[in-house]
């Protein structure tokens, strides 16, 4: 802490209201908070209909222009000067900007932390009713004016309630069409065309004589494949025609509905009385019938990353979607969809990092750069259970070269990982600190490299060896010739096939980390340092679990699941004799990963210390409950891999 | 004491702290990252003189930079004890009564802590990196190891070109005094330390701004 510098901006902010009203202690504490930005002549600080940051602004010096674009013209609403406080509104009604605010020349702008002010608005009610009387006159620029004050708090009060977050809310939102319009095979194009014309619709389901479904027809075919192709108006229906179509029951849960379709990208889903295609068509949901249900939602976010090829944009992106992981959280829906949501999300921005790399490099590498290789995800990431934007983890897998072309092939694939991490920082991701990223050469590695390296973990495990194993035995393929990984996975197949060395050394490890409860049942925390008196999420409970997860299933020779609550489900189908505990594991692994994701939300960093301390009680009781697996799972671990004689 | 040292180690042992200070460096800055990622400390020392030999440090202020913001919460200020042999000049500079001044020990622990591996940038740094350097000498660190950036020689570099040599200029031109005024950043608490970084921070964002828009974007050719 500085005192010459936090007395500096004091000394500003006390000339100008409302920072005039507060106490020296409190305005201390505003100093403190202060970020000093710097904008350039036409730079925009926010933009009309961004959401709201987390604090608003202070102009210190320079010049900035509140405008207003409407029908594309552009108007200036208000000139601020030195003192004036602006981008209030938004953050008292956590709704997005109305205004533009734009460097008119350049600016220094301090930024106060809302989560600051907003102790100060509670203790000082001066404060509070100075920002109401301007909200509610619909002010946009807080200036000296104190007159409507008196009336305004209650409006100011009832602002605040609204979280303006509009997200799906359950099944009920969604509109799918009854009336399907459908033709049968055999007949013409032009006859289904005059159909889909006089039902004014986009598509039309093409069946066969029962009405089951046999394919669909859009707009969209009709152009591409038909009148681009030169294809007669007679052509029959099922020549151009999509095909298969996905089906599903009417009755699905939504959430499987709307994953279905994200995964696939289908802008179409077909309802049928049983939910095969052997049955009569009952419904059409399109992608459309979603995104106007929703206004912040998956598929409009994953819309905008793939539209955009611009890196700030991406990052802003990837921002809302914390803004949903929340919103998922509080309502609690089910870990498994949240995930995939999320991981869906991450995986479209590796993909675009990936192809902006390559737009950006190619053309040095005329060679180099058509070598086919392809992008991991590594750990959390590669299991798709990475919500938060913790540590990055991935590696790069490449063809195998020509002695003579390798050095400069490995040249290239380094520098697109590198570029792709860098990208991926912007996009707010964190650096691994055990450097376990794609742009370390020792895990950017032709196919036969990587072999090598499996085989040396499995064949001579030690410690090091098997900390890998944990990380690169999750590795999912992102981007690129997918072949390559499943040749990974083949290869650790083969290895472990009669290693059983391997797996006591893997389950060895699973028990190593400390037992969550201690004797009297109580939280065993971190005796000292900076998480002293917190309980260590990550390291004493979800670790143990996926450790276990990876152990079990690969003792069974089942590689390619790599999520650990599926890795769980699955082997609860593999040993029925202890089907109830495997589930419980997977469902206490779901319950951990959302309170681990809930407590780095609320704190802003990795989630991976809770102070149980803080807790309420039934939280607290959820939390043992979520250990009570793992100490069975080991102790079935220990007899096993007859750990209690195995030592090194 | 270990019998080796009867053959006059010259050097200090290393501290833990400068272990794992230099322990930091394993990996540079890519050249590619863009300059919004980059994490600066803008730092200056107030000294009793300009001989990094025989002078030493009386204060030390730094504020982070990154992302184009000053992060006014992470700005740090140290008022150092003075060496024991130089307590009577002490007394000149009224400095040290109303701080809570630091052992030598302290400062560097923190100092190391505070800076990792960001880009450390000073006006006429080179100066204030000696000085540093000797205050760290005794902990068994020879060299600070983080990349460097002269808020004078950036501004040279932008205003004149990266070829012109100051000594045919006016006198005094670059100084931090000269380009405060030529960038509009309001001169107060000048010559106290955490003032001195505060005043450059201001300057770096300027200049990188300026930079960004000469076509330096980022890591590497920002450092050429």
């Amino acid at each position: 802490m500085s005192n010459v510098i936090v007395n500096r901006v004091k000394e500003f902010l006390k000339r100008f209201p409302p920072f005039t009203f507060l106490s020296e202690a409190s305005l201390q504490l505003v100093a403190k908070g202060v970020e000093v930005h710097y904008f350039a002549k036409g730079e925009f600080l926010f933009k009309q209909g961004d959401p709201a940051q987390n604090c608003f602004f202070v102009l210190k010096e320079g010049s900035v222009h509140l405008t207003e674009t409407q029908d594309g013209q552009t108007k200036v609403r208000e000139v601020c000067d030195e003192g004036d406080v602006f981008g209030v509104l938004a953050l008292l009604g956590k709704r997005p900007y109305i205004l533009n605010a734009v460097a008119e020349e350049e600016s220094l702008v301090y930024a106060i932390p809302v989560s600051i002010f907003e102790i100060i608005l509670e203790e000082n009610s001066r404060v509070s009713l100075y920002f109401a009387a301007g909200f509610a006159s619909g002010q946009v620029v807080v200036r000296t004016d104190l007159s409507q004050s008196q009336k305004a708090r209650g409006i100011f009060m009832e602002a605040s309630k609204d979280t303006g977050l509009l997200i799906f809310t359950g099944q009920s939102d969604l509109n799918f069409s009854k009336d399907v319009v459908t033709c049968q095979q055999g007949i013409t194009i032009i006859e289904a065309v005059k159909k889909m014309s006089t039902m004014g619709v986009g598509s039309i389901v093409v069946t066969d004589a029962q009405e089951h479904p046999m394919g669909i027809i859009t707009d969209k075919d009709l152009r591409n494949r038909l009148i681009a192709q030169n294809m007669p108006y007679e052509t029959p229906v099922e020549e151009i025609m999509t095909s298969p179509v996905m089906t599903m029951t009417r009755d699905a849960g939504f959430s499987a509905l709307y994953l279905t379709m994200i995964k696939n990208r289908l802008h179409h889903l077909i309802f049928t009385e049983d939910g095969t295609a052997q049955s009569k068509v009952i419904g059409i949901l399109s992608d459309h019938d979603i995104l106007l249900s929703q206004g912040n939602s998956p598929a409009v976010l994953i819309n905008a990353l793939m539209k955009t090829w611009d890196v700030k944009e991406m990052a802003k992106v990837r921002d809302s979607a914390e803004r949903l992981l929340r919103y998922y959280l509080e309502n609690e829906l089910s870990m498994d969809f949240v995930a995939s949501i999320i991981s869906e999300i991450n995986d479209i921005i590796i993909k675009r990092a990936v192809q902006m790399a390559k737009k950006k490099h190619d053309a040095d590498y005329p060679e180099a750069s058509k070598v086919k290789f392809c992008f991991l995800s590594l750990g959390s990431e590669g299991r798709e259970e990475q919500l938060l934007r913790t540590d990055l983890d991935n590696a790069m897998v490449f063809a195998d070269v020509p002695e003579a072309q390798l050095k400069e092939v490995k040249e290239y694939m380094l520098l697109i990982s590198q570029e792709v991490i860098e990208i991926l920082l912007i996009c707010g991701f964190q650096s691994c600190p055990g450097d376990m990223m794609a742009n370390n050469p020792k895990w950017c590695q032709p196919l036969s490299e990587w072999k090598k390296y499996f085989s040396e973990w499995i064949l001579q495990p030690n410690q090091l060896a098997i900390m890998h194993s944990t990380i690169f035995f999750d590795f999912r393929p992102i981007y690129g010739y997918k072949p390559l990984a499943e040749e990974m996975t083949q290869h650790i197949y083969n290895e472990i096939a009669d290693k059983t060395i391997f797996l006591n050394f893997l389950a060895k490890n699973a028990l190593l980390n400390p037992a969550p409860l201690g004797f009297f049942r109580n939280f065993i925390v971190e005796k000292s340092g900076e998480h002293r008196d917190k309980f260590d999420i990550k390291l004493r409970a979800m670790m143990p679990l996926a450790d276990i997860a990876r152990l079990l299933v690969l003792s069974h020779r089942v590689v390619g699941i790599n999520n650990t609550f599926k890795r769980f489900e699955k082997l609860s189908e593999l040993e029925p004799n202890y089907r109830e505990l495997f589930l419980e594991a997977g469902k206490a692994y779901e319950i951990l990963m959302r309170m681990r994701a809930i407590e780095g939300l609320q704190s802003n960093n990795s989630g991976r210390f809770i102070s149980p301390e803080g807790m309420g009680k039934i939280q607290r009781q959820l939390l043992k409950n979520a250990f009570a697996p793992i100490d069975e799972l080991q102790k079935i671990i220990r007899v096993r891999f007859q750990l209690d004689y195995f030592t090194n | 004491m270990g019998w080796l040292d009867f053959f006059g180690k010259k050097e200090s042992a290393k501290a833990g702290f400068v272990k794992d200070y230099e322990a930091l460096f394993v990996k540079g800055i890519p050249r590619m990252r863009p300059i919004s990622q980059l994490n600066f400390i803008v730092l200056d020392t107030e000294t009793t003189g300009l001989q990094p030999k025989t002078d030493y440090i009386l204060s030390f202020g730094a504020v982070k930079v990154r992302g184009y913001t000053i992060s006014v919460q992470s700005a740090l200020e140290i008022y150092l004890n003075a060496p024991l042999q130089n307590r009577e000049s002490m007394k000149v500079h009224e400095i040290m009564h109303s701080h809570e001044a630091f052992s030598l020990q302290d400062f560097a622990k923190d100092m190391l802590g505070f800076i990792g591996t960001d880009i450390l940038v000073g006006h006429h740094i080179g100066f204030d990196i000696a000085m540093l350097e000797k205050a760290l000498k005794p902990f068994g660190l020879k060299k600070l190891l983080n990349p460097l950036i002269d808020t004078k020689d950036l501004a040279v570099r932008l205003e004149m070109g990266p070829n012109y040599d100051t000594r045919y200029g006016k006198p005094g031109e670059f100084s931090l005094d000269e380009l405060c005024g030529r960038y509009h950043i309001s001169l107060d608490d000048r010559h106290t330390a955490a003032g001195d970084a505060f005043l450059t921070a201001q300057l770096l964002l300027k200049l990188l701004k300026i930079a960004e828009q000469k076509g330096i974007q980022d890591y590497g050719a920002l450092m050429r």
